[in-house]
């Protein structure tokens, strides 16, 4: 149970994010705003380029510039190497020098020698040290123990200086010149007080060369300056230095805050030069050397692997200060861009959605000379264009109005029996036939005041009095059975009878008033017909006690009422003579054509009880103008 | 808009913290570097020039001098005449003017021929102070060294005291070099003033050497059997004194006054053939100079007088100071 409802869930679930991909799947950039699309574009186009150009220049410049260090350093290095072998060398000659004298050889030979032999060695050694202020002490050592020195002496008078570990290595290196680097323990001491630390000791075994025994040493004590002086001078990047081992690794010469206190041997395996980098006290050390083969030292410039990156760093900080002002630039450039193109479209689009929601009065408004604009000035001529032809249609289609409103005009204007009637007139009259002379009088009357020289408009007397002419016709052919009164309201303040309305109104209420009304009436009936005024409306009523009208039937007249020129057009059609609402729906269609809406017939019946019919026609003091209804529309 | 202008804020916001971020990591970095001390250049040269240059006296100024130089990180060098000869001295003086040194820090062998060149090189801008040996009337800034006639008044005291102030004594100099001048005029005037059963009988020249000294002290003995004090005014006689005294077996009776404190003079004195030497401040001497050169070059201070006189000049005169060194405190001055 649990689990199916878990699985329907999943499944949903899966069919959600299914959507959800879908729609991710779907998304392209076009489906972004346009404004949003062009800004990624030049994004895109300003900064791909230069974060490219940037990276690219930065691991140019870190490579060449490591590569250049690496070099210039050990250039440095073998500099300081020579240095080193030439002041050795010089050593070297100097114990040579001191080896090649007879009175030297003699004295190591000899074992102890007089006073005065003794003061002219002293004279001697001193040249050397007059010469070469570099040298702290200098000795010479016989294989007896005995020694001259003018500055070094031993400590403990009773200790042979043979037993020394110095002297030992220079007789083991058989008149080899040694580098012994920096003493230790040694039974020497120097009366100016160079401490063990300010020096570096050399040293060399003068050989007898017939028995090729070791007659004695000659050692020199080396100021440490002469060396530092070399090495200090040279500073790698901001901290890093160059410091002096011998073969063993031990310090001959260091900066006073060195990194490293001991450089072991093994760290420098690779050969004579090279490059290593090493941990030491959490700090990462890059150490270039270079081994000096006469000396056996190895010159080692030391750097913190951070810092000999330092101009890397500079060179860093400088791409990224151009990346920052080509992103600000890009960034700038692109919102500008975007918003100069996308703004005007979307002003077209807001004018377009106006245009649409009906406003045909919209114009485009910015003035521009690209594509846009022309496109603004397109939609301006567009418009303009719309509403002349919807003007033109309108126009059309009242004129075709106008056309029906005197078709149907022509259809009750009989008018070509007026002059007929008018001689029947008086032929009747002529021959004493009265009765058939008035109703052929009222008949003339009718069609004259029908045709009324063609216009539309008569005074209201005059249809009063072409619907008394009627009357009297229709009286005469219903003896008796039709009784009517005209009531005009004489209370008005203009005699109403001057007032202009449409032809032709009452005739046909007043027929269908006889025919559908009294006729179908059991006896006499009579017809009432009202005139008043009721502010600017012309209030006219026909009334009659006839038969009536059903309920369902009033309905439908009154929905036919509603749009009298279709129901008039259907009636044509299906050849529906249902002649009551054909007149009312004629007066109806005119009056509606001819004022609008507001005005026309009204109905109210009750079946057995009669009909009263309303119009409500405008009170016109003058006939309007209809020729110029054209300009008054255009003014509108 | 206001999201734009919200972009543009974080992205100089990120800019600037970046940017700080490589200030800060590059001041760390040049906070390891001791800046703050007072460091020359290794193209710096302060050279020392003294005659007799090999001679033992001059190691210890020169250790002063190279201890100074390790100090204040710059370089020096070491010239001087082999000889004890003034015109070789101005030689080597000239031809260091001409390298144009930071500084020169010299012992002058003579003061009236050696001023020339001394004042020549000050006119060339480059400092140059004196040292244990003056040359008064010159341009040098200042004189490093032992007040000579106070050596020379404590050496008569420390005779009369073992004399009790009886007696004839002998003075073994180099006359001419002022120093050794001084030394012996003051403790001539200090023998003549004080103590009137005292008699200075010979002043007499060992050049330096002493093989000559040694010949000296036997020919004065000779010539004065009574003698019963013999003062040396420089290192070497000394030694010569104390011979001589041993081979004509006066030791004990003849009481040998020597001056500085090299490694034979120091055995005798341990051995009682010489009564007492006068030590000198040697290192102090190369110490100083240098330090008064270093800041003279780096206009640190100004030359004395000063018309001004508001900044504190450098002392004329410096008494780099004497001790007596005496059988009982002989081990002090070995080497450790």
């Amino acid at each position: 149970m649990r689990n199916e409802r878990n699985f329907s869930d999943k499944r949903s679930n899966n069919g959600n994010r299914h959507r959800f991909w879908e729609k991710a799947k779907t998304f392209r950039l076009h489906d972004l705003r346009l404004r949003y699309q062009l800004m990624i574009l030049f994004l895109l186009i300003s900064l791909l380029p230069s974060i490219g150009l940037g990276y690219l220049v930065n691991w140019t410049v870190s490579r060449v510039l490591e590569r250049q260090a690496v070099d210039h350093t050990l250039q440095l290095i073998t500099k300081v190497n020579q240095t080193l072998d030439s002041d050795m060398e010089n050593l070297q000659n100097m114990t040579y020098l001191i080896g090649f004298d007879d009175r030297v050889r003699q004295f190591m030979a000899d074992g102890a020698a007089s006073e005065q032999e003794s003061y002219r060695l002293k004279q001697y050694l001193q040249r050397y040290t007059t010469l070469y202020p570099e040298i702290a002490g200098l000795l010479i050592a016989g294989a007896d123990g005995q020694y001259i020195s003018n500055e070094l002496y031993a400590r403990d008078s009773g200790r042979s200086l043979t037993q020394e570990d110095w002297y030992k290595q220079a007789v083991d290196s058989e008149g080899l010149f040694t580098v012994l680097g920096q003493p230790s323990g040694r039974n020497l001491t120097s009366h100016v007080s160079y401490q063990d630390n300010e020096v570096v000791t050399v040293a060399r075994a003068v050989v007898n060369p017939d028995t090729e025994k070791t007659i004695g040493v000659v050692l020199i004590d080396l100021k440490l300056w002469t060396i530092s002086k070399a090495a200090r001078d040279v500073k790698l990047g901001r901290t890093g230095y160059l410091t002096v081992v011998d073969r063993e690794g031990r310090r001959i010469y260091a900066p006073d805050e060195p990194y490293i206190d001991r450089l072991p041997s093994a760290w420098f395996a690779d050969g004579a030069t090279g490059a290593v980098t090493r941990q030491v006290d959490g700090r990462e050390l890059q150490l270039i050397y270079g081994e000096s083969s006469f000396t056996g030292w190895r010159t080692v410039g030391v750097f913190l692997t951070r810092e000999s990156l330092f101009e890397v760093g500079q060179i860093h900080f400088y791409v990224i200060c151009f990346l920052f002002v080509v992103c600000m630039l890009g960034l700038t450039a692109s919102l500008r861009l975007s918003r100069s193109i996308s703004e005007p479209i979307r002003l077209l689009q807001d004018d377009m959605r106006r245009t649409e929601s009906g406003d045909l009065t919209v114009r485009h408004t910015a003035a521009r000379q690209d594509e846009i604009g022309m496109l603004g000035r397109s939609f301006n001529r567009m418009l303009v264009e719309l509403r002349r032809l919807i003007q033109l249609n309108e126009r059309k289609e009242r004129q075709k109005r106008e056309a029906e409103l005197r078709s149907l005009q022509d259809n009750i204007k009989p008018h070509f029996l007026y002059n007929t009637l008018d001689t029947i007139h008086w032929m009747a009259r002529k021959k004493g036939a009265d009765e058939v002379s008035d109703m052929v009088e009222s008949l003339s009357k009718l069609f004259r005041i029908g045709l009324s020289k063609g216009s539309d408009m008569i005074h209201l007397a005059d249809e009063l009095e072409h619907i008394r002419s009627y009357i009297l016709i229709q009286q005469t052919r219903y003896q008796g059975r039709l009784n009517v009164k005209i009531e005009t309201d004489e209370e008005a303040d203009e005699p109403l009878g001057d007032f202009f309305v449409l032809k032709l109104l009452l005739q046909p209420l007043v027929e269908n008033a006889i025919y559908h009304g009294i006729k179908a009436r059991r006896g006499p009936g009579s017809i009432v017909i009202k005139v008043a005024s009721e502010r600017n409306t012309l209030l006219l009523e026909v009334s009659d006690d006839g038969a009536g009208m059903e309920p369902e039937r009033l309905a439908e007249l009154a929905r036919k009422l509603e749009h009298p020129l279709e129901a008039i057009e259907r009636q044509a059609s299906e050849s529906e003579k249902s002649g009551r609402s054909y007149g009312m729906l004629n007066v109806q269609s005119r009056l509606r054509l001819a004022f609008g809406d507001a005005y026309g017939i009204r109905i109210a019946s009750a079946a057995g009880e009669g009909t009263v019919v309303t119009v409500r026609h405008p009170l016109l003091r003058e006939p309007p103008a209809f020729a110029s209804e054209n300009e008054k529309e255009e003014q509108a | 808009m206001k999201k734009t202008t919200l972009l543009y804020m974080v992205l100089i916001a990120a800019f600037l913290a970046y940017a700080a971020r490589h200030v800060y990591t590059n001041q760390v970095g040049e906070g390891s570097f001791r800046s703050e001390e007072l460091r020359g250049e290794l193209g710096e040269n302060y050279v020392m020039v003294t005659f007799l240059s090999g001679i033992e006296y001059w190691k210890s100024c020169l250790k002063g001098f190279e201890d100074a130089a390790e100090a204040l990180n710059v370089s020096i060098e070491y010239r001087g005449a082999t000889q004890y000869d003034a015109r070789e001295q101005i030689t080597v003086l000239e031809q260091i003017i001409a390298k144009k040194p930071a500084g020169i820090a010299i012992s002058a062998i003579d003061p009236d021929s050696l001023k020339g060149a001394i004042d020549k090189a000050v006119d060339a801008g480059i400092p140059v102070v004196l040292f244990d040996s003056g040359a008064p009337g010159s341009k040098a800034y200042s004189f490093l060294g032992t007040d000579n006639a106070a050596a020379g008044t404590a050496a008569a005291e420390q005779m009369a005291g073992l004399l009790g102030g009886q007696g004839q004594v002998a003075v073994i100099t180099l006359p001419n070099q002022q120093n050794h001048d001084e030394r012996t005029r003051g403790f001539q005037d200090a023998i003549a003033q004080r103590y009137p059963g005292m008699e200075v009988v010979a002043v007499e020249d060992d050049k330096g050497d002493a093989m000559v000294a040694k010949e000296l002290t036997k020919s004065l003995l000779k010539r004065y059997p009574k003698l019963a004090g013999v003062f040396v005014t420089e290192a070497a006689g000394g030694k010569g004194a104390g011979e001589a005294a041993a081979e004509l077996d006066r030791t004990g009776e003849l009481h040998v006054i020597a001056f500085d404190t090299d490694k034979d003079t120091l055995d005798m004195i341990r051995e009682g053939r010489i009564s007492a030497t006068i030590a000198q401040g040697t290192w102090n001497m190369g110490y100083w100079s240098l330090q008064y050169l270093f800041h003279l070059h780096h206009d640190l201070t100004i030359p004395s007088p000063t018309a001004s006189g508001d900044v504190a000049p450098l002392p004329v005169n410096v008494n780099t100071g004497i001790s007596v060194v005496t059988p009982q405190n002989v081990d002090d001055y070995y080497a450790k």
